[in-house]
């Protein structure tokens, strides 16, 4: 399988073999390496992006230290059958034991709903770069909806009485 | 190349992996790995940034293997760190860490490719001239003149490199990740078999040393 995509340059390697063999695979970890101080200078991990994993830790993990954490068990782009247009929503459902969440996102915002129905409140996260996170409320049937355009990573906090439910994060 | 203190080179690979074709001298230790996982998982700060400044660059090479706009490719990456953040009490192979952020790097990195509906590729020449914000020792050389033609010299082997089809552009821009990434977490970045990576390793390097020997640039 992997062999047709060499077809187009014969590779070569002369025949040799036997005593060129350490040779080769030696100068093959020297080319790699070469390769890793190329990458290490012409494209980095930019320094910024960097930073923002760094401070995901006090974000993401310590702050949310008791949240349950809701699992992506549904995603349109992967589990749905792919259609092709230029505003296809996005559905989404994330699911504890005790809980889910539907979630449909378009362009223009985000309607969902948190079954069983209950009220909450529901913050929409999206990233370090929007510090103030979007609150909104669900009603007595759990339905909720913004009219925010999302992009980029995402992920909801609900708290309801008691209970606090982190989605897990995902890319819109 | 500076390495945390805490995750180290060089050393042997996990029994758990005999079996499996392990040819790389140099990668991540998993020990440190799973017992900085655990470190941070404790709530040990430092624990976390030495798993960030050890696993960044895997994950930054699972985004640029697959050709991202630089936009989408940021938000893989931070995707990524943050879903890994909230799942890292919960991880069940604290030692397979890398192999977890390159796998999820590399669905989010398939979703954008869905989403996209024409790539944009990155290996415009801009990127040749690219300096980052903070400067490396290496970049650092680099700034002085007498290192100027091993600064070209890198370019044009960067050149040769970006040229190559994709299969072994994909696959040695996640090699080249620094530490070197175990076979495990390369296939894990690409979902390709561990098997099959060490021999498609060898042609690619082959085929690249090639191009290099006929443009003069070995």
């Amino acid at each position: 399988m992997n062999d047709e995509v060499f077809d187009d340059d014969v590779f070569d390697d002369g025949g040799r073999g036997g005593d060129s063999f350490d040779h080769e695979a030696l100068e093959d970890d020297v080319l790699e390496e070469a390769l890793r101080q190329a990458a290490a200078i012409l494209d980095p991990v930019p320094a910024e992006l960097r930073r923002t994993a760094v401070e995901a830790y006090a974000l993401h993990s310590l702050h949310d230290v008791d949240a349950q954490l809701a699992q992506l068990t549904f995603d349109s782009l992967v589990d749905a059958i792919p259609v092709r247009g230029p505003d296809v929503p996005r559905m989404l459902t994330f699911s504890t034991v005790a809980l889910t969440v539907d979630v449909e996102v378009t362009a223009q915002g985000m309607m969902g709903q948190v079954l069983p129905p209950r009220p909450a409140r529901i913050e929409i996260l999206g990233g370090p770069q929007s510090a103030s996170a979007t609150t909104v409320t669900a009603d007595e049937m759990g339905r909720f909806t913004c009219d925010l355009s999302l992009s980029g990573p995402f992920a909801l906090r609900l708290r309801s009485g008691e209970e606090v439910v982190l989605t897990e994060w995902l890319r819109l | 190349m500076t390495l945390s203190c805490t995750i180290t080179a060089g050393t042997t690979p996990s029994a758990a992996y005999d079996d499996l074709p392990y040819t790389r001298g140099g990668a991540v230790d998993r020990v440190a790995v799973g017992a900085l996982v655990q470190s941070a998982a404790d709530g040990d700060a430092a624990a976390w940034k030495a798993l960030v400044d050890g696993l960044s660059p895997l994950v930054w090479s699972v985004v640029r293997a697959h050709r991202l706009s630089d936009a989408d490719g940021h938000e893989v990456y931070q995707t990524a760190w943050f879903r890994f953040a909230q799942h890292l009490r919960r991880i069940r192979e604290p030692q397979k860490a890398g192999s977890w952020l390159a796998s999820t790097a590399r669905h989010e990195c398939l979703k954008v490719i869905r989403t996209t509906s024409r790539l944009t590729p990155t290996d415009d020449p801009r990127l040749l001239d690219r300096v980052s914000d903070d400067r490396t020792p290496e970049q650092t050389v680099i700034d002085s003149e007498e290192a100027a033609a091993e600064a070209e010299r890198i370019r044009r082997l960067w050149q040769e490199f970006e040229e190559l089809g994709d299969r072994c552009r994909q696959l040695l821009r996640v090699l080249m990740a620094s530490p070197p990434p175990s076979y495990q977490e390369v296939s894990a970045a690409l979902g390709i078999a561990v098997g099959s990576i060490g021999p498609l390793r060898q042609r690619c390097l082959r085929r690249l040393r090639a191009r290099l020997a006929a443009r003069g640039v070995l």
